[in-house]
């Protein structure tokens, strides 16, 4: 066997890279871990750490509702808009049908509590009309995309807001990275249920990482910037029915 | 979909590479990547085809609580199972009732199969190859200082997660199928799902066609206006396209509660609701589908 050189190892990575980036699988939609994908323990585990946010989603709409009646009638179009969103084809590089998560874009708008309550119906929703996503695997779906994804991306668009950074650059840093946020967290659960032979959970994390890059990572910049877009033509001609939801009086 | 289906080959020939002949193997390839280079397509034409399918459904007629609860408790029987032919006998079973009996189009339940398929071949790959020091597989590809191999016991279980994942795909399709969203929503109603949930699946499942007559019509403006002519410029335009969907949306939202607040809503929300009767035959189907599961989820290993 030959040496490699330094210079021949990176041509080599490059290309592999642009060979991933080309040849990705058509259709790229947020990864939702299929139907029969988790072993029972699996599932009801996910399930139970979601509780708790659920809970808290409910008791804080309640309140909402009981405040100001109309807020279930905007909740519920914020979750027709948001499953509308994940089901329509956006434009992307590479010629396949990519969907949003409309992940980030929730939590900026309509914080994560209510993320969370509005994310398990579209899940479910998505599972039962789109078949993606599943029942059983419904728990783990709804930490992943409805709980740790808009937890981080909120967390990232308050501390970006307080660090004085353009607008701008902080809804996208908090749509991109609740993305790949999600993305993680779904690579961990599938490294959890089915670990390497050989490297244990670590190692077969960075397999289901590896394999999923080429969809996700276009699909995270695209949101960041479709977000980026969403929220300032919003903000442009849609202020009165924003400031029912709350979001014009956090941001300024 | 040539990806797909070039995706799909390499699978197949890792998971039985050292199993069966050759000869076979190159045929199985061949057959599954010709297959579904014909048959899945990404159909967009269709607002949630699933929801017209399950109004048109023969089963439709089945009272929604037995399907959903035996559904439900066929999928954890699935998952929980140790064993290919669990899986593969449900999808039989499945494909039994839906297609001949259920009176769906094979050519429809076939491309909805194929629609979780991209998934299910991406991990399928994460599965099958593991990296290690030493050439211990069936497979082995030199990279680097080490290989990536497929070794026989990452094969069979790979195997066990495609058929379980392809048994569990089949239990819900059978629910998703025959079962409109307002009658599964009831069931779940009876579960004693909190209110608030509950109406708020109502009415986002109610928003949902709304919105998307709402989106056709911008996105067919738009279009006529060249306002997806490349790259740059779609992006922009889905960008706006959004957001004054979320604009009018809200406005539409505003004048709904007002029509609803004239009519006296005080915050609650009941649907008509048709009963369905549970015949003694749908009891001993279900009872029976379901010990026969069980048995041999519990036994075979």
């Amino acid at each position: 066997m030959f040496k490699w050189t330094k210079m021949e190892k990176r041509m080599m990575t490059l290309s592999v890279m642009i060979a991933a980036l080309l040849a990705t699988s058509q259709t790229a939609y947020a990864m939702h871990i299929m139907e029969g994908y988790l072993s029972a323990a699996h599932c009801i585990a996910w399930g139970a750490i979601s509780i708790p946010f659920l809970v808290a989603g409910v008791i804080s709409i309640r309140h909402t509702v009981q405040k100001q009646r109309r807020a279930l009638i905007l909740l519920a179009m914020s979750g027709a808009y948001i499953f509308v969103l994940s089901s329509l084809k956006i434009p992307s590089v590479t010629g396949s049908c990519s969907h949003m998560t409309g992940t980030g874009l929730s939590a900026i708008i309509f914080g994560p509590l209510a993320t969370s309550v509005l994310g398990i119906i579209v899940l479910l929703f998505q599972a039962i009309l789109l078949a993606h996503g599943g029942l059983t695997t419904l728990g783990a779906n709804t930490f992943s995309m409805a709980i740790a994804g808009p937890i981080i991306a909120i967390l990232l668009y308050k501390g970006g807001m307080k660090l004085k950074l353009n607008r701008k650059v902080c809804i996208f840093i908090a749509a991109a990275l609740g993305d790949l946020f999600t993305y993680c967290v779904t690579s961990m659960q599938l490294a959890i249920a089915y670990p390497s032979e050989a490297g244990g959970v670590a190692a077969s994390a960075l397999k289901f990482l590896a394999v999923f890059a080429p969809t996700q990572l276009p699909l995270a910049i695209i949101e960041g910037i479709l977000t980026v877009i969403i929220v300032m033509g919003m903000e442009s001609f849609a202020a009165p029915e924003l400031k029912e939801v709350g979001f014009i009086k956090e941001g300024n | 979909m040539i990806i797909t289906a070039i995706l799909a080959m390499l699978v197949i020939w890792c998971l039985f590479y050292g199993g069966i002949t050759n000869t076979i193997l190159i045929c199985l390839c061949l057959i599954t990547g010709g297959f579904l280079a014909i048959v899945s397509r990404h159909k967009h034409e269709g607002f949630l085809v699933i929801d017209i399918i399950a109004q048109k459904s023969h089963l439709n007629k089945v009272n929604p609580s037995i399907k959903f609860w035996t559904v439900l408790i066929l999928l954890f029987l699935c998952v929980g199972s140790k064993s290919v032919i669990v899986g593969l006998i449900l999808a039989v079973v499945m494909f039994i009732l839906m297609v001949p009996y259920g009176g769906l189009d094979l050519h429809d339940y076939l491309s909805l199969l194929s629609v979780p398929v991209s998934f299910l071949l991406i991990s399928a790959l994460a599965l099958l190859f593991n990296y290690g020091e030493v050439a211990s597989g069936v497979i082995n590809l030199p990279v680097f200082q080490g290989y990536l191999f497929v070794s026989q016991s990452s094969q069979l279980r790979t195997g066990l997660v495609l058929s379980k994942a392809l048994g569990a795909l089949s239990c819900l399709y059978l629910l998703s199928l025959s079962t409109p969203m307002s009658e599964i929503i009831s069931v779940l109603r009876k579960a004693h799902i909190p209110d608030v949930v509950i109406e708020l699946m109502y009415l986002i499942y109610r928003y949902t066609f709304v919105l998307f007559e709402m989106y056709r019509s911008m996105k067919d403006a738009a279009k006529s206006r060249l306002g997806f002519v490349n790259f740059s410029i779609s992006v922009k335009t889905t960008g706006k396209i959004y957001s004054n969907l979320l604009a009018r949306s809200y406005q539409k939202a505003m004048n709904n509660f007002d029509a609803m607040e004239s009519r006296c809503y005080t915050g609650e929300i009941r649907f008509l609701e048709h009963e369905k009767k549970i015949s003694l035959m749908q009891y001993i189907a279900a009872v029976s589908l379901v010990v026969i599961i069980s048995g041999l989820t519990f036994t075979l290993h």
